[in-house]
């Protein structure tokens, strides 16, 4: 029975980011992007004629909503590709559900590396694509003294461990390392203000996610930093917490990712314009989002590819298939199930709008199992053309 | 030291002594992606590569006699040796033990704890390795001191000369005959052994 019903009916999808909670603000635009291309591929015939209906859930940026609404979508719900998470936490709750049900998991969230699982197609960037760029051009253009400060789980951690190495190898100084809670108060941010204040670093490397970030950035503008000098920079403040904080706190800020809404080539133009269509000119789209939006062509440009959602085939057509995303041309590493991505460093204007201050212009293969990277691997040259 | 056997990680020389089925395939391709260099092998070699860093061996009790020839052939080329393992029976468990690994993986492979077990193995093997070197030094240095005393009170019974007496003369002619202390209390006690030498029947 439940094969006719299968060649019949839609293709179930189990979608899960969070619209409530800490991290919902950058979750909220992976969801959207999600829904975006569910949207563009059933406006054009579905998938082999049949539409994509996904099936949602709020697991409220909390890792055991997550894994019990993971379980209730394979087991009651009967997906089979599970479209999903931001925080490695969350993702560490749900992969071992993904795996006993011999489902595929999309995960379009940059993370701490280490880690492969058959069951899990990593669609964000790796500290080899993302940290070590952005280590090269902050050494570069402020300083080698740093201070870091994150919030208190596992990507923060070791982020800071591979920025600590680069910032060694670059010969300067951890100045210090403080960790905050994921649900700050105002006193966790005064303690960071006053640190800055008392160590004065070239650079404050921010691992801080979710609705924190926002504060983080307007306590720094009210205490007077000045930005130009000693810049917050992130690989996870994005378009969505810049929302959150507004232009003025935002200016004068670093971001590394594959993919920013400013971006100016046509299938990034494309895509912003069919997201804002959607869901208004004030939404922002992140580099999640643009993940979230590629995975899920990708999934079901596979799916149409085999003829079905078994989490197997499609895997194996996964492999070394190539996609033109937004941030450009990007492919599934066969080796271990990251993929290829384009890094770039963007500054934000006094619009509070990300500008591109460094485009190598390569694309990068995943490296997720990469303990130490070196910095002379990559040449800094064409950024000179690009700082002011 | 911690962190320097994660960097060592990438480009370890790692033998795969594993008969050829899926479970090597999936072992060898996460290997890889961990950035080792990975070389497999079967049947069970005789004796250990010089070529290898880690060696990674299936504990097959249809081949024990071989593993067992493995671990009795020279010990110079040692690696640091993780045992696979698909039973935690007893004698599985001996073999292992016998064969002095120093972490296990478990068969079905996954690749989580693959990179937790070569770290951690690496890491005691590395130890045990310098606390070897440590306790020949040190036996050595004890002997030594053996050497000396029973030296001293050869000199001292002989010669009628006190201990500190004794000792500077062992290092007076240690000297001028450019020898150390302790050949020259091993030459000291060779001689007397020599001068007290009795034939039986007499």
């Amino acid at each position: 029975m439940a094969l006719i019903e299968d060649n019949t009916g839609n293709w179930r999808v189990g979608v899960l980011f969070s619209q409530t909670g800490v991290t919902s603000g950058i979750e909220r635009t992976q969801l959207n992007a999600t829904l975006l291309a569910i949207e563009e591929i059933n406006a054009a015939g579905g998938v082999l004629g049949r539409p994509i209906e996904p099936v949602m859930y709020d697991p409220a940026s909390d890792p055991k909503k997550f894994r019990s609404f993971a379980e209730r979508l394979f087991q009651v719900d009967r997906i089979r590709l599970l479209f999903a998470c931001y925080m490695s936490s969350t993702r560490k709750a749900v992969l071992p559900v993904v795996e006993a049900h011999r489902g595929l998991l999309f995960y379009p969230t940059l993370y701490e590396g280490f880690e492969y699982s058959r069951h899990c197609i990593y669609t964000g960037a790796a500290p080899n694509q993302n940290s070590l760029q952005l280590a090269k051009f902050l050494l570069s253009a402020y300083g080698n003294r740093f201070l870091f400060v994150g919030s208190n789980y596992i990507y923060p951690y070791e982020s800071n461990r591979v920025m600590g190495d680069f910032v060694s190898q670059g010969k300067g100084k951890v100045l210090d390392e403080l960790y905050i809670p994921l649900y700050p108060e105002a006193k966790d941010f005064e303690r960071v203000v006053a640190r800055i204040k008392k160590t004065s670093p070239d650079v404050i490397f921010s691992t801080v996610v979710g609705s924190g970030t926002a504060t983080l950035y307007r306590d720094y503008r009210a205490a007077g930093f000045d930005p130009t000098r000693m810049p917050i920079a992130s690989l996870t403040t994005s378009e969505a917490e810049v929302a959150e904080m507004g232009a003025e706190a935002a200016e004068g800020h670093i971001t590394a990712a594959p993919f920013f809404e400013t971006l100016s080539s046509p299938a990034a133009r494309r895509f912003v314009a069919s997201f804002k269509e959607k869901y208004g000119a004030d939404a922002p789209v992140t580099a999640g989002a643009e993940a979230s939006y590629f995975q899920l062509h990708l999934a079901m440009r596979a799916v149409a590819k085999c003829g079905t959602d078994d989490p197997e085939q499609v895997l194996v057509n996964l492999r070394d298939s190539e996609f033109d995303a937004p941030q450009g041309r990007v492919r599934i590493d066969p080796e271990n199930n990251h993929t290829y991505l384009w890094p770039r460093i963007a500054r934000l204007d006094r619009n509070g709008r990300f500008q591109t201050v460094w485009n190598p212009g390569v694309r990068v293969k995943p490296d997720p199992y990469c303990v130490v990277q070196s910095l002379d691997d990559w040449s800094v040259d064409d950024l000179q053309l690009l700082h002011p | 030291m911690a962190i320097q056997i994660l960097r060592d990680l990438r480009g370890l020389r790692v033998h795969v002594v594993h008969p050829p089925d899926s479970e090597r395939t999936s072992l060898v391709e996460h290997l890889r992606r961990i950035g080792c260099m990975v070389e497999t092998l079967w049947p069970v070699p005789e004796c250990w590569s010089e070529g290898a860093d880690i060696v990674l061996l299936a504990i097959e009790h249809d081949v024990r006699a071989e593993i067992q020839r493995l671990l009795k052939s020279d010990g110079a080329h040692r690696p640091t040796l993780i045992a696979v393992v698909s039973y935690e029976d007893p004698s599985t468990l001996q073999l292992v033990l016998e064969a002095g690994a120093v972490a296990v993986i478990e068969r079905p492979i996954r690749p989580f704890g693959v990179l937790t077990n070569i770290t951690i193995a690496r890491s005691l093997w590395i130890e045990r390795r310098e606390a070897e070197k440590k306790m020949r030094k040190l036996e050595r240095k004890l002997s030594g001191i053996q050497r000396i005393q029973k030296a001293k009170s050869i000199l001292m019974d002989g010669q009628g000369l006190n201990e500190a007496d004794a000792y500077e003369s062992i290092r007076r002619q240690a000297m001028a005959k450019r020898l150390s202390m302790d050949d020259m209390a091993a030459a000291i006690i060779h001689a007397n052994e020599l001068l007290q030498y009795r034939p039986k029947d007499d």
